[in-house]
């Protein structure tokens, strides 16, 4: 298992981007948008290389182009996934609904298709890269869980849950506020920094995946709980 | 209730007699059978009785003559041997002369003739249940009288019984008794006997002929079976193919008309097969081939755009004619990924490679988030955009990305060819149906217009501006939207006075629509 990278590696302003596409045009380019945006980019065009740097630069973030030669873009994926919770956003050329549910089940936290315009892909890596906001207090329960706030942990009784930074943001947007329902729509908003309209099935995904970590029975949720028609809210604090 | 039970058994029954090609063969087999065997059974028991009544009636009269004769030969010989004092005991004895001839029990009766004068030689004799009455007619009388002598004259009668009659005949003649004095003599047969045998053979024919009748309705149910059951099989098959089961085949058994049915089915059926498998071989092309476009396009295309934003960026840094260049290329571009994007969007839709997402959507939500999205451009164009929602609150299963399309679209025409008149935007829904429709109080089109408003890269005018950069494919692939739901889009338009498109779609999936909640162009009174 791993840990969410405490908030001081999280460097806004040098933070180091691996970017994964076979074509070098597109590769070339993102690098020449992400440096004049202040990132430091490094490059791999296929799936072998893309996990080689991947453990040996130990990025802040991976833009992972879905089709790539050799290795699958969603084999990468779920590689880098099972070893680190650093953001992955997919840069997928298609349109088809069915390549986006299987990058983001195999860990991805977010998407963009091509093509895409510069702002757009900075706003979604800004996002990602963002500190998680601190709330008034340091600890916030959640069902039989507790949130560390500040240590970027959650524990049941002595057990540390391991949780990628995004799980761990959408666990506590949902702790935060116990009473609240929320609707996929302010999720997106909160979690994913969407302030339009954007794809739900980035929460149902993500929420299944987060279930499928905290809760102890995942068909039968107490922690993530839905409210039907609705969206979803935290459980009772046991 | 019970007119209504009776009138669906009539229903029942008529569907049952359409339906069942052997009902009706059995049938119709029955009716004309039994219509054949009616025939020829009344005329054979109407020949049968003819014969038998004739035959008894020959003998009768026969032995009605004998016996007469043998009476009136009895007064003969008491005239002639002068015994005319004592005609009582003649009497008796003629009458023992008749018992002694006739073979069954028929009524004697010896009546003095009506037109006789004077004292009766004799009393009239006759036996205790003979009815003058009722048995002898004037018509028989006037006959008698008028018959040759020792002569016999007949006539069928009804011999009154308890409470019915029986059949007889009556058969009579005149006695001349000595002194020229007449009497008339009757003999009554009872045909009782003969009726029973003739309605036992009616009993017997009947049975026989109801039961001949059983055994062709049995025997044309038998041959009807062994044609209908292939046919019935071929057509369960045939069901089955058309629901898409392409490896049903029919048994080939045999050399007969219905074995080669079965080939030539078989035959019909491996070609179909063959060709769809092709089509879907097809099909499968195509969709790889969109797939394939897709990637190849987009990633030169997004290091394009990529590269045009950048520049576009910087445009305030450059020369004005390099600046401007930016400004062309990144308009340009943005035009054309949305050309490639409705492309694409198109030949998915025309592999048949599109899948709808349906999720349970509020269709009015749907339409203000819409509407929110243009209304940049509608201020732009100061154009006002009101929204008239009499229904449309409950949940219908929608693909709700595809449906804010086909809105978006539709606004955006409404937009362009609105002519800064208010747009009016309407959402109603019934219990099988939600619709939505977009008027406009703009230019409106000619009827030769309206055929062509879905055809592909077809412009309304093309000297007209376009603000929303249309592709030309968005009517199509919104049309295309509206079908893959399931759904209808219709258009209404007149000169001068605006047009209005109007979706119309189930509520949920695979209903049927019976018709649109909104009117074509809605009426506003109505919905407000």
């Amino acid at each position: 298992m791993f840990s969410c990278s405490p908030p001081t590696l999280v460097r806004t302003m040098n933070a180091r981007i691996l970017v994964v596409d076979d074509d070098t045009a597109i590769s070339e380019m993102i690098g020449i948008v992400l440096r004049a945006e202040g990132y430091e980019p490094s490059f791999a065009a296929d799936g072998t290389q893309a996990l080689e740097a991947f453990r040996t630069e130990i990025p802040d973030l991976v833009l992972l182009d879905l089709m790539l030669p050799g290795i699958d873009g969603i084999e990468v994926c779920a590689a880098m996934r099972a070893e680190s919770g650093v953001p992955i956003i997919m840069l997928t050329a298609k349109g088809d609904t069915a390549d986006v549910v299987r990058g983001l089940e195999s860990g991805a936290d977010d998407y963009v298709v091509k093509p895409f315009n510069p702002k757009e892909l900075v706003a979604r890596i800004r996002t990602r890269l963002r500190p998680i906001s601190a709330t008034e207090s340091e600890t916030v329960a959640i069902g039989d869980l507790m949130i560390d706030v500040a240590g970027h942990e959650v524990r049941r009784g002595g057990a540390k849950i391991g949780l990628t930074p995004l799980e761990f943001q959408l666990l506590l947007a949902l702790a935060a506020k116990p009473q609240q329902v929320f609707t996929r729509e302010m999720l997106l908003e909160q979690v994913w920094g969407y302030h339009y309209k954007a794809d739900t099935r980035l929460v149902n995904v993500h929420v299944q995946r987060l279930r499928a970590k905290v809760e102890h029975d995942p068909d039968n949720p107490r922690i993530v709980t839905t409210v039907r028609g609705v969206g979803y809210r935290a459980g009772a604090v046991t | 209730m019970r007119r209504f039970a009776w009138r669906e058994y009539v229903g029942r029954a008529v569907r049952l007699w359409r339906g069942s090609l052997q009902l009706r063969t059995v049938a119709l087999t029955l009716l004309l059978s039994g219509l054949a065997v009616t025939a020829i059974g009344g005329y054979v028991v109407t020949s049968v009785r003819a014969n038998l009544f004739d035959q008894y009636r020959a003998q009768v009269v026969a032995e009605a003559g004998r016996a007469i004769q043998a009476a009136q030969d009895e007064f003969t010989q008491a005239d002639e041997a002068g015994l005319v004092d004592d005609l009582e005991r003649v009497q008796s004895d003629a009458f023992d002369a008749i018992r002694a001839i006739v073979s069954s029990d028929p009524l004697v009766a010896m009546l003095r003739a009506p037109d006789q004068v004077g004292q009766p030689p004799v009393p009239d004799q006759a036996s205790s249940a003979f009815s003058e009455a009722s048995m002898v007619s004037a018509l028989l009388r006037g006959a008698i009288a008028a018959a040759e002598p020792d002569s016999v004259t007949w006539q069928s009668i009804a011999i009154p019984a308890d409470d019915s009659t029986r059949p007889g005949i009556i058969a009579g003649s005149l006695l001349q008794l000595p002194q020229g004095q007449s009497y008339e003599l009757f003999l009554v047969y009872d045909l009782q006997a003969v009726q029973q045998t003739l309605d036992f053979v009616q009993g017997a024919l009947a049975l026989a002929l109801v039961a001949l009748v059983l055994l062709i309705g049995a025997v044309s149910y038998l041959v009807v079976r062994l044609v209908i059951g292939p046919v019935r099989v071929a057509a369960e098959v045939s069901e089955k193919l058309a629901e898409g089961q392409l490896e049903e085949r029919l048994p080939e058994e045999g050399e007969d008309e219905l074995s080669t049915l079965a080939r030539s089915f078989n035959r019909m059926a491996d070609s179909l097969q063959r060709q769809l498998g092709e089509l879907e071989d097809l099909s499968r092309v195509q969709q790889r081939f969109v797939s394939d476009v897709s990637h190849e396009l987009r990633t030169p295309l997004t290091t394009i755009r990529l590269a045009g934003d950048v520049l576009y960026d910087q445009r305030d840094t450059f020369p004005p004619a390099t600046a401007r260049t930016a400004e062309l290329l990144h308009a340009q571009t943005e035009r054309f990924e949305t050309l490639l994007a409705d492309l694409l969007e198109m030949s998915r839709y025309d592999a048949g490679a599109v899948t709808l997402e349906l999720e349970p959507t509020n269709l009015v939500r749907l339409v203000e988030d819409a509407i929110e999205a243009m209304r940049p451009l509608a201020e732009e164009k100061q154009t006002d955009i009101r929204l008239l929602a009499p229904g449309g609150y409950f949940e219908a299963d929608l693909d709700a990305r595809r449906i804010r399309r086909v809105l978006q679209n539709l606004l955006g025409n409404a937009i362009d060819h609105g002519e800064a008149e208010p747009i009016d935007v309407y959402v109603d829904s019934d219990q099988h149906a939600v619709a939505i429709a977009v008027r406009d109080y703009g230019i409106g089109m000619e009827a030769a217009d309206l055929d062509h408003v879905f055809d592909r890269f077809w412009r309304a005018d093309p000297s007209r501006q376009r603000s929303t950069g249309g592709t030309g494919l968005g009517l199509a692939i919104s049309l295309e939207d509206a079908t893959v739901h399931g759904g209808v889009l219709e258009v209404w338009s007149q000169p001068g006075q605006g047009s209005c498109f109007r979706l119309t779609l189930p509520r949920r999936r695979g209903d049927e629509l019976r018709g649109s909640p909104l009117g074509l162009p809605p009426d506003a009174e109505e919905a407000s």
